[in-house]
């Protein structure tokens, strides 16, 4: 394990180095040459004790002296090795990025800063076994990601939306610091190894719950919490929203399983509940995420929907564990730590695709794209790719952990009898449903973006060497996971036997025929060629031409007839018009001969609408009553300060 | 395994054959001669043999497209058991497999549509996305409730598991072959959902989405049609096997029977009803889902 650490110090060399270098370009390629090789290492000392040893070294030696303050344990590593998985190719990302900024003459030096410190504290914070460490690690995080946030901070949204991630993450970090001094409290000790309540603590047990998943849901994106997400994801530079969509939130999911690990066996009536809200987070994320035209943050609402996702398996094995039945929590957990790889993976592809075409456009909205596909083919090849695995379509990788999940309710109905089948019932049509939005969205913008012709003239095109190895490697690893999901299996099966599942034949997941699956995965792809190449013979055969597309014979189309995004997914905003604040203006004519009409759709966050905000505002007219006590002057408020210490003092005197 | 391939061979040589059934008994109830029963048979030998023609701003999706399509739709009806043959695919879990990789055809074929940069594509492939989205919770409340109940995952088992000496089964399969024939009706495009021999382009929905193909691409959009409208007729007529006997010529015999039953119904019900209007499909479909919710009724009260 020391080999990790001598990863983090080479990753953490390069922000010293870019210290000494003015330059801008040449700081870039040292701290990315850097953070390369470093995540690669660590890469490797994360993934060889996960899939080689069979239960990896629990307490971490530092050069033969034990250490409690980082602790190895399999779910630390998973998760590490999703981290590493996803910062590699944005790493081989990133270059281009910056070099597209240090060419037009902006500063990236500090963004770099940031992006390294921030890959470097989500690494540590993960294997961290103490809790001041880990808020500190945590706060490390997210205050980086902040800073890298707030990159083109002379824009006014870009100010509005980091607003929201820094006093989320605030609240976040709050709620954690009472949630360990509470576990602190109780178990008199300040390690993650030693934390454990049982569940007859009563109160107490139930509060630390209750922090935990709020203060871990708020950082993950769980539904009435995800307003931050549709606001920090679009304005953060592309490798930072890619990173946090990818990673961080998933760091809440990491929160949550580890709770889950000091406090068990858990209540049932805390599997309904979050299975319920993981519900109606997949559904109204997918929902709201079909009314937007900015492709970020189409995007980060797809991420409240996968969170959901993985939190309905998380609430399964919460079910599980409340009546002990192993084949649940296995199925449940199983699929959500599937499910929080996979969508690390698609996620991060997808983000890292709109940043490619969003330095190449200029905009995010998709209604000004179409045609790209007739620019560059392969690029729009691998965002189909992940546009596939992410809406859960077989052969990829999204399917497989979506199948887990499927697994799990098939498995409570048959387990527990009574009502449950109903319930479970009721979750597969839930979930079913989710992957019929998600396939209507993602049509919606792989159709408006890539298809047809350009709605707006585009300049230049152009996805550089390092974008497609990025994109390609992440696209390879969809397709790797979803034809031969095996060995991806086997090793969630370890981390469960370590860490989750008491007993060791945890083979519920090892039991799905995953081979008869890779065969038939193997089947669809040789059927698919071999049809394909049928089809060619002929069209060689009978001859293929193209021509103009049918317009009922109208002759001059143009390419703003093509349909729009927002009438694609019109059908469909209508029906949830009162909870997505879908609203349309326009203003037909009635002449003959028509003027120039009008049109507008956009659809705004309920929560965010009618909590958030009003909210904000109540609680500022209250402030703003006590707005007589500001003074410009230094000297009043010193004074202030002076009279409140001795009331607290004349009140200590006295409480004595 | 002989009796799998058998089964998806004959449903890959009888599906356009059960369409042109339905459009021969519709000619009939509508007092036309019609086309002989082989028509499909003829129009897909006809487009076989013809140019393919694609629109000037098309690109590989619509090459691939409608390969995906029929690839998708046979690995869907390799899961389905045809008598009592046990399908070529059959696993726990299949049931999940099978709504999935339909999902795979539509998504593609929804690209497809996009592909070609008009409106009128476009206008399918929207109405595609949202009844489709309906369509989904259709099955699962059907096909699904079943599998919660008896615990059973594959779709081979699952038709297996139904025994018609209760009368609450009985109940049961009215109910969900009902659900399962709107659903039949929405997935395949039929009447009422959707006009299959409309010539208005602005009223039609997977007719529309094919609008600029030709040749061998028509070919397989339409064989892959064929084939789906067929797996729905299948899926249908599982219900109505297990009548205790367990031999493979009374399956047969059922499966031919329920079929010839179906196709009148079908083409019944395309002569009696008009087309909906557009904006109520969704309702339509949520009645639909509301039948498969008594089925969990029926469960509860049963218990």
């Amino acid at each position: 394990m020391e080999l990790f650490f001598y990863a983090i110090v080479i990753q953490f060399l390069s922000v010293i180095v870019i210290g000494f270098l003015q330059d801008n370009r040449k700081a870039s390629i040292v701290t990315h040459s850097l953070l390369a090789v470093g995540l690669l290492l660590g890469f490797i000392a994360s993934f060889t004790p996960l899939v080689y040893s069979n239960f990896p070294t629990q307490n971490f030696y530092f050069f033969g002296i034990p250490n409690n303050l980082f602790r190895f344990d399999t779910l630390a590593l998973y998760f590490l090795c999703i981290i590493q998985l996803v910062a590699i190719p944005l790493t081989l990302y990133s270059y281009p990025y910056f070099k597209h900024y240090i060419e037009k003459g902006k500063k990236v030096r500090s963004t770099l800063v940031f992006y390294t410190l921030m890959l470097v504290s989500t690494q540590l914070l993960v294997t961290s076994n103490h809790s001041i460490l880990f808020l500190i690690f945590w706060e490390v995080m997210s205050l980086s990601a902040y800073l890298g946030m707030i990159f083109e901070k002379e824009k006014e949204e870009v100010q509005n939306g980091s607003f929201y991630y820094f006093v989320m993450s605030h609240i976040v970090v709050y709620l954690l610091f009472i949630f360990f001094f509470l576990l602190h409290h109780q178990t008199k000790s300040w390690l993650f190894s030693d934390f454990h309540l049982s569940p007859e603590t009563g109160s107490l047990f139930i509060i630390a719950y209750a922090l935990s998943l709020t203060a871990f849901g708020m950082k993950a994106g769980f539904m009435p919490f995800h307003f931050w997400l549709p606001r920090a994801h679009p304005i953060a530079p592309t490798v930072f929203s890619a990173f946090l969509s990818g990673i961080i939130i998933k760091t809440g999911i990491y929160g949550i399983l580890r709770t889950f690990q000091f406090l068990n066996p858990t209540p049932e009536w805390l599997g309904w509940l979050m299975l319920a809200v993981s519900m109606i987070s997949a559904i109204f994320g997918v929902w709201y995420a079909l009314a937007q035209h900015d492709i970020k943050k189409l995007l980060a609402y797809h991420s409240v929907e996968n969170i959901g996702i993985i939190g309905i398996g998380i609430g399964i094995g919460f079910i599980g564990s409340a009546y002990h039945s192993l084949p649940i929590q296995v199925l449940g957990f199983g699929g959500a730590l599937l499910h929080t790889l996979n969508h690390a993976i698609f996620k991060s592809l997808l983000f890292m695709g709109s940043g490619v075409i969003y330095q190449n456009l200029g905009t995010r909205n998709i209604e000004l794209m179409g045609g790209l596909v007739h620019r560059s083919k392969y690029f729009v090849m691998l965002f189909l790719i992940g546009s596939i695995a992410i809406s859960g379509i077989p052969p990829l990788n999204g399917f497989i952990s979506e199948f887990v999940i499927y697994n799990g309710f098939f498995i409570t109905a048959r387990v527990l009898k009574n009502y449950y089948p109903l319930i479970m019932l009721l979750s597969a049509v839930g979930l079913a449903f989710v992957g019929g939005l998600a396939v209507a969205c993602f049509t919606k913008i792989n159709s408006i973006m890539f298809l047809g012709s350009e709605r707006k003239e585009v300049k230049h095109f152009n996805v550089s060497f390092y974008e497609y190895l990025s994109l390609g490697m992440l696209a390879l690893l969809c397709i790797v996971i979803g034809f031969y999901p095996q060995p991806f299996i086997g090793i969630v099966n370890k981390v469960l036997t370590d860490g989750f599942v008491p007993a060791t034949s945890s083979s519920e997941l090892l039991n799905i025929n995953w081979s008869y699956i890779s065969l038939i995965f193997g089947l669809i792809l040789f059927t698919f060629v071999l049809v394909y190449l049928w089809k060619r013979t002929f069209q060689k055969k009978y001859g293929r031409r193209t021509a103009d597309a049918w317009g009922c014979g109208y002759k001059n189309l143009t390419p703003r007839m093509q349909y729009t995004a927002s009438s694609f997914a019109d059908e469909l905003n209508e029906i949830s018009k009162s909870v997505l604040v879908y609203h349309k203006n326009s203003k037909p004519s009635k002449k003959i001969f028509p003027p120039k009409e009008y049109f507008e759709s956009h659809s705004e966050d309920l929560v965010d609408n009618k909590l958030v905000l009003r909210g904000y505002w109540k609680f500022n007219s209250v402030i703003s009553k006590i707005e007589f006590l500001s003074y410009t002057d230094l000297r009043y408020y010193i004074a202030f300060i002076l009279i409140i210490l001795t009331l607290y003092s004349v009140i200590a005197f006295l409480w004595n | 395994m002989l009796q799998g391939i058998i089964s998806i061979l004959s449903i890959l040589t009888l599906a356009p054959m059960f369409a042109g059934l339905v459009n021969k008994l519709k000619a009939i109830f509508t007092g036309r001669i019609g086309a002989p029963i082989l028509q499909p048979y003829f129009d897909l030998y006809r487009l076989l043999r013809k140019e393919t023609i694609n629109a000037g701003s098309s690109s590989f999706v619509s090459a691939i497209s409608p390969v995906i399509n029929l690839v998708a739709v046979v690995i869907a009806a390799a899961m389905l058991p045809i008598g009592l043959a046990h399908p070529v695919i059959s696993f726990d879990g299949d049931i999940i497999l099978f709504a999935y990789v339909l999902g795979l055809a539509r998504f593609f074929q929804i690209l497809a549509a996009m592909d070609i940069g008009s409106s009128f594509e476009g206008m399918g492939a929207a109405r595609e996305a949202a009844f489709a989205i309906f369509a989904e919770p259709i099955f699962f409340f059907t096909l699904g409730s079943i599998a919660f109940m008896s615990g059973l995952t594959s779709i081979y088992d699952i038709y297996h598991s139904i025994r018609l000496d209760n009368v609450t089964y009985i109940i049961f399969i009215v109910v969900c072959s009902t659900s399962a024939f709107i659903l039949a009706i929405t997935e395949c495009s039929r009447m009422p959902v959707d006009d299959p021999n409309t010539h208005l382009e602005l009223t039609m929905i997977h007719e529309v989405m094919i609008l600029d193909n030709s040749g061998v691409d028509l070919f397989l959009y339409q064989y892959s049609s064929y084939i789906k409208l067929f797996i729905y007729a299948i899926l249908e007529t599982s219900f109505f096997y297990p009548f205790g006997v367990k031999s493979y010529t009374v399956g047969i015999v059922i499966f031919v029977v329920v079929i010839a039953i179906l196709s009148v119904t079908l083409a019944v019900v395309e002569t009696v009803t008009a087309r909906f209007k557009m904006k109520n499909i969704p309702q339509y479909l949520l009645f639909a889902t509301a039948i498969g919710i008594l089925n969990l009724l029926i469960y509860t009260f049963t218990k």
